[in-house]
């Protein structure tokens, strides 16, 4: 993989361990108390709903970037990933969401070959938040200078639908299977786990929950499953079942679950980090349930406002 | 005097301002070339900027090339305007890349609306070396220099393939060459990553390598690049310095007003003089592609003596190697008829036979016959010429250069590459 993850900028220079995140996270607060107290804001994960999963998907539909799903989810992957790499490195009160945002977007496009003029960028994001926009290129390209210098040019995003694909006839997994794994990924950049596991623990964690929790009603597009793929998560017994993959003497499970077992097993994938991704991925589903959209929107609207952070 | 009258040099107004405000996004950069690298000349004016010699400064050791990319000037003044996408590959792949036969990136700075990549210096680069062999009169490049410039090209290249990274623009201006004689694969601007099973390398961008370097499938209309694309230029090479002349010298045809792309029917008419015609027996999906039938045009109007016979691949090369003066009593002095095995195997029409980067690494041309130097200078007598680093750089704020302008979007590479066979 520049293609080769393990040397890759990626894992030398934006994996964190949890404590390291909390700790930046911190210090990004520390220097900003005031505007954190005048200006609270949602959970950063319903945060990441609203821009991530909301705007993004409206934009990209507007653009029409591709007829294909997979280059679409590829760029807004790309651009989510931008967005928590920069805000591992600026304060969000700091800067306008929708600019950078609607930058982080215009450049994944061109890193990821679907390449849009930044005229027609501009114009369609003015026309979805025409009151934190303005129609001056100019303020998107300063951005994209900015975006690029706080990720040192590091740029190329290893992704972890890529070994879910190669994966696919290994394990055999069926077309609801990757449907539902694919989603998975999909809500993953909702929460932190690109910036703490690499993509191929993220793709089997996607594998395992789609092979463990059976898709009822797998919706391939984005944070429609969600809600019930939580209370499966929850009620199930799956926990129980994916504990059980640690200590590898379970002789339970069905064929498929057991083939999967003998993989992970011989695979050295480190399974622990797999579960603590897995519950990551139930407390997001849990929290998505307190989403409200005009709340983060009135949210961000005063902050980005009363600080002017549109001009 | 360093630096003086360099245009980066003055950085104007756009810093106080940008710091007095504290926009969002308002972009300061943290790091100025200038307190970090004095300007020593010029190099070359490329397609999307200059390239400029450099010193480090205040600590900093080492000789450097900037490469600058200039912003796109809208009336006066210069306005952000988004970064070419091309640009944008350059700085993710030097940035994602490190390897002894691929140029070395040092860093890269954003400032005053421009983009900085300063790279190791490299004193030459193999369209000098080519061009020093032939003054004042043609002498050929030894046979073990030969050797050691094709064992480290195809070691960067191999690298970059199995990182999954096309270049698409090699020939002789873009192999740097340091002065202890480390071939450094350079100008990533056309390069990209070919893994992506989700978006095909059939979008975007049309056409690409320049002319003389570019692959048969390519001139056939195939839009779909693989590393076998990247094994003709090197099969170019290596020809090219054996004989220090292209070795398929085609002129290119001109995009028409609607910008489609034409065959390119003397590009093609120079190959198959040396290689003969390619056959569907040989190249099965031939009859495919989509410039098939002006092949057979190209065919129905010339004298059928001059295509009916097959490769007079051979030939070229040994009177090749006879013009050159290469010895053939010694086999270091020459490359002999494994060298030929080598070019005939890289300059195969069909490119899923064409040899790859790593079974050309295994050839006999290198397990044959002593170790082969890291050095490619290594033995040779007398000096090259320095590279050419000049004083005369006027203000490029006012110049209008050629490819600063971009031709819009989706990409660019498509006027690159024309300008590019201009060098
Ligand atoms: N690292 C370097 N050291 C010395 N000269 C260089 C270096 N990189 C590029 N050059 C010179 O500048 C020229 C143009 O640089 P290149 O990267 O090929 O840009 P372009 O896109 O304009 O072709 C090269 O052909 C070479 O002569
Ligand atoms: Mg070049």
């Amino acid at each position: 993989m520049a293609a080769n993850y393990w040397a890759s900028t990626q894992r030398r220079h934006w994996l964190f361990s949890r404590e390291k995140l909390a700790d930046i996270r911190e210090g990004l607060r520390e220097k900003d108390k005031v505007a954190h107290s005048q200006f609270p804001l949602p959970d950063q994960r319903l945060l990441n709903i609203y821009f991530n999963q909301r705007r993004l998907i409206q934009i990209i539909e507007l653009i029409k970037l591709g007829k294909r799903m997979s280059t679409r989810q590829q760029a807004i992957a790309t651009a989510q990933v931008y967005l928590k790499r920069f805000y591992t490195k600026n304060e969000i009160r700091q800067t306008s969401p929708y600019l950078v945002l609607t930058t982080a977007f215009y450049l994944a496009c061109k890193m990821e070959e679907s390449p849009q003029h930044i005229r027609f960028v501009v114009g369609e994001a003015r026309g979805l938040w025409p009151e934190f926009i303005t129609p001056d290129v100019a303020k998107l390209g300063e951005c994209e200078f900015a975006l690029i210098s706080e990720l040192s040019s590091q740029l190329i995003v290893h992704h972890p639908y890529r070994t879910l694909s190669e994966l696919q006839t290994e394990l055999s997994l069926t077309s609801d299977e990757i449907a539902l794994a694919w989603s998975v990924i999909n809500d993953h950049y909702l929460t932190d786990l690109p910036l703490l596991h690499p993509p191929h623990v993220i793709a089997i964690m996607a594998i395992i929950v789609a092979v463990v929790f059976k898709p009822t009603h797998p919706s391939a597009y984005p944070g429609t499953g969600q809600s019930a793929l939580a209370g499966s998560m929850r009620d199930g017994g799956g926990m129980q079942m994916l504990a059980a993959l640690s200590d590898k003497t379970g002789s339970g499970p069905p064929p498929k679950i057991q083939k999967l077992v003998g993989w992970l097993a011989e695979s050295e994938v480190d399974i622990k980090a797999v579960i603590e991704c897995t519950q990551e991925l139930v407390s997001l589903y849990e929290v998505w349930e307190q989403y409200s959209e005009k709340s983060c929107k009135e949210l961000l609207g005063r902050m980005v406002k009363s600080k002017n952070l549109d001009k | 005097m360093f630096g003086k009258g360099f245009p980066f040099m003055n950085s104007g107004g756009f810093y106080s301002h940008a710091i007095e405000s504290r926009r969002p996004g308002g972009y300061t950069s943290k790091v100025r070339v200038r307190d970090r690298y004095n300007i020593v000349g010029f190099i070359s004016s490329g397609t999307y900027g200059r390239v400029y010699k450099a010193v480090g400064k205040n600590g900093k050791k080492g000789e450097f090339a900037i490469k600058k990319f200039k912003p796109d000037k809208e009336g006066e003044t210069i306005q952000y305007t988004g970064l070419s996408q091309s640009a944008i590959r350059e700085m993710a792949l030097c940035t994602e890349l490190s390897h002894a036969n691929v140029v070395q990136l040092e860093e890269i700075i954003l400032e005053d609306k421009c983009i900085f990549m300063v790279f190791e210096y490299t004193e030459h680069d193999l369209l000098q070396i080519i061009h020093h062999h032939t003054q004042p009169q043609r002498h050929a490049i030894p046979a073990p220099m030969v050797r050691s410039i094709m064992f480290q090209l195809l070691n960067g290249l191999l690298y970059l393939h199995t990182n999954w990274v096309l270049h698409r623009d090699l020939k002789p201006a873009n192999i740097l060459v340091t002065s202890s004689g480390a071939i450094r694969i350079g100008d990533l601007g056309l390069a990209r990553l070919f893994y992506k099973p989700l978006n095909s390398l059939f979008s975007g961008d049309k056409v690409v390598v320049t002319i003389w370097y570019r692959a048969p499938e390519l001139l056939m209309g195939s839009r779909h690049y693989t590393p076998a694309v990247d094994m003709w230029a090197i099969g170019c090479i290596f020809a090219e310095l054996l004989s220090l002349r292209p070795i398929f010298k085609g002129e290119e045809a001109k995009m028409d007003s609607k910008k489609t792309v034409p065959f390119q029917r003397n590009q093609m008419m120079k190959i198959v003089e040396i290689l003969g015609l390619p056959r569907k027996e040989s190249w099965p999906g031939l009859a495919s592609m989509p410039e098939y039938s002006q092949l057979q045009s190209l065919v129905l109007h010339r004298q059928p003596s001059h295509f009916h016979r097959g490769s007079n691949l051979e030939g070229w090369y040994q009177s090749c190697l006879k013009n050159g003066g290469y010895s053939s009593t010694s086999s270091a002095g020459t490359p002999g008829a494994d060298g030929f095995d080598l070019l005939s195997r890289m300059l195969e029409y069909d490119p899923s036979k064409r040899m790859t980067a790593e079974q050309a690494l295994e050839h006999p041309y290198f397990t044959n016959g002593g170790p082969i130097s890291g050095n490619c200078f290594e033995g040779i007598e007398g000096k090259y010429p320095h590279r050419r680093v000049t004083q005369d750089d006027n203000d490029i704020r006012t110049g209008s250069l050629p490819g600063t302008k971009r031709s819009g979007l989706p990409d660019d590479s498509l006027m690159r590459a024309s300008k590019r066979l201009k060098e």
